[in-house]
């Protein structure tokens, strides 16, 4: 990363890099029948006695009868089954799997649900094989290590995810986020163990999903995917993986929503989810997220609505801060189809009316004034996204004015 | 070899910025606005800086032992910490790369980063102050 004479950090939108890392190391399945051969492609990760971990609406679905049939036809023993995952995943969730899971005298765990259940398994997990409580691993890269913390960090029991939605991507993430109800927050845990030793992604699995939040969790793809692409933090790994996840995005999200007896188009957004979450696994992220976890935090938006009212937005945004910025967005344009030429203001303008049309298609809310944020919550909403995480990735820099004037558009 | 050569030398650089920065009228606002306290641990040399950054507390900095709780514990090479103060170090980066571990709520350190760019010409400014402009230039 180039660096100014005063310190500041420049960004660096194009060229070889001063250092990046990227890190990919959960093995990826996809195809179709794969839940009947989920023992099989478990066992081969070290699982012989499985913990399920998943929600009572996806068991009610039957999906998790299912599962145990392939879990067992692979000859892995199911030790329990804990379907008391909550839509918003706490300290209690996780706590309460760890356990059961040792009661059950379990050795591995296999998520079976969206975020929410993804997460709740890897803290659990980490619980489970470390002790303690899920808020003394709050923080980044601080699960036990060898050679007094600093060498290689211990192995947790193996975890397989199947996701049941196409967004967050946590079946390949290395973060859990999860809620402490005392405390009225979110805490996040991340290491290189938590990554999912197994990703299963088999159509069959998103199969009942709600075509609402078929749609949500598709735009929060595509967000990873657009913002990854145009972070600061941008690699030429995760482009590749961006862009692929884009053209996917671009062929299968609508079709996945509108008609979703379609095999095909539900599995490529499995597929499209997971690989647009890789390049936030180098920190390439941006303020359409930090517009959307404020709204989330405080009024309860999903965060893959909130994305896809935010996104637009941000995009004309940024692409108005330089032609190094809106250069990334012209290759985005150029993929979609979209007008490539013109000044920078003409590019973001571009793709963000593509965003706002495929929100419409999808049948989604286009104005948080729709979902529950008042005008009056802007004050609190811009601190929150101030001090969010994703704001120093972003590649323009914004003033708290100029995030009051985001959310105003937004409303 | 590390850039300093003792626990003293941490504290009379990096403690006495982090003093400064408490009473800072403009900055120390902002800075209490993450309503925490941070423990920096520094290895190479030994060391340890504890900041209270309170809005309803006065703000406090202890070197070296301390009876505060922190909430948020950063973990690095004084080395690192000291490029920091610099401007030559990408948070995010150091985080992915383990050259700063952090435990806790890390966000409430994390939104403090935009706010600390008027610090690194204070930094370098208060080493070459005190003659140690060779602290500058080998980072």
């Amino acid at each position: 990363m180039t660096l100014s004479d005063d310190g500041d950090f420049g960004r660096q939108m194009s060229g070889f890099k001063d250092f990046y890392q990227f890190v990919a190391p959960t093995r990826v399945v996809a195809g179709r029948g794969l839940i009947e051969g989920l023992g099989f492609e478990f066992s081969k990760e070290g699982a012989k006695r499985v913990a399920i971990i998943t929600d009572a609406v996806i068991r009610g679905t039957g999906l998790i009868d299912k599962v145990q049939d392939g879990v067992r036809d692979g000859g892995v023993e199911v030790a329990g089954v804990f379907d008391g995952v909550p839509p918003d995943s706490d300290s209690g969730a996780v706590l309460a799997a760890a356990e059961q899971a040792r009661a059950d005298g379990a050795d591995a765990f296999l998520a079976v649900g969206g975020g929410s259940v993804m997460d709740t398994a890897k803290l659990a997990d980490v619980i489970f094989t470390h002790g303690g409580e899920p808020r003394e691993w709050e923080g980044y890269y601080g699960l036990p290590r060898a050679d007094d913390g600093l060498g290689r960090p211990f192995d947790l029991a193996p975890l397989a995810c199947l996701p049941t939605t196409a967004g967050t991507g946590s079946e390949v993430s290395f973060a859990a986020v999860i809620k402490d109800r005392d405390e009225h927050l979110k805490f996040q845990v991340a290491d290189f163990p938590m990554y999912p030793r197994l990703a299963v992604l088999d159509p069959e699995s998103t199969r009942t999903l709600p075509p609402a939040i078929a749609a949500a969790t598709g735009m929060d793809a595509m967000t990873h995917a657009i913002e990854g692409y145009v972070s600061r933090e941008w690699t030429p790994h995760g482009d590749a993986y961006a862009l692929e996840a884009l053209r996917l995005i671009r062929d299968n999200l609508v079709r996945a929503v509108q008609t979703p007896e379609d095999d095909d188009a539900r599995g490529n957004m499995l597929i499209a989810a997971n690989l647009a979450i890789a390049p936030i696994s180098c920190n390439a992220i941006g303020i359409a997220h930090a517009l959307s976890h404020p709204a989330g935090a405080h009024f309860d938006v999903p965060h893959g609505v909130a994305n896809a009212i935010n996104l637009p937005w941000v995009i004309e945004f940024n692409a108005a801060g330089g032609p190094d910025i809106a250069d990334r967005y012209r290759d985005i344009n150029e993929l979609l189809g979209l007008e490539t030429g013109g000044d920078d203001a003409t590019i973001g303008h571009a793709l963000a009316e593509h965003v706002r049309g495929v929100v419409a298609a999808l049948g989604l809310p286009t104005r948080l004034g729709e979902v529950g944020v008042p005008e009056s919550a802007i004050p609190v909403l811009v601190e929150g996204a101030m001090g969010d995480a994703c704001t120093i990735v972003n590649p323009r820099e914004p003033t708290e004015a100029e995030f009051a004037e985001l959310y105003e558009k937004a409303l | 070899m590390a850039y300093f050569k003792d626990d003293q030398e941490v504290y009379e650089y990096i403690g006495k910025l982090f003093e400064d920065l408490s009473v800072d009228p403009e900055l120390s606002p902002k800075f209490r606005k993450a309503d925490t306290i941070v423990q920096y641990q520094y290895r190479n040399p030994e060391s340890q800086i504890t900041v209270r950054m309170k809005e309803n507390e006065e703000p406090k900095v202890d070197l070296g032992p301390t009876d505060m709780d922190p909430e948020v514990i950063m973990t690095m090479e004084a080395d690192t910490a000291h490029k920091f103060w610099l401007g030559k170090v990408n948070v995010t980066v150091a985080l992915a790369r383990g050259q700063m571990k952090a435990k806790g709520p890390v966000a409430k350190i994390l939104k403090l980063v935009p706010l600390v760019k008027p610090v690194f010409p204070k930094y370098k400014q208060q080493l070459a102050n005190a003659g140690r402009k060779d602290l500058v230039e080998v980072a």
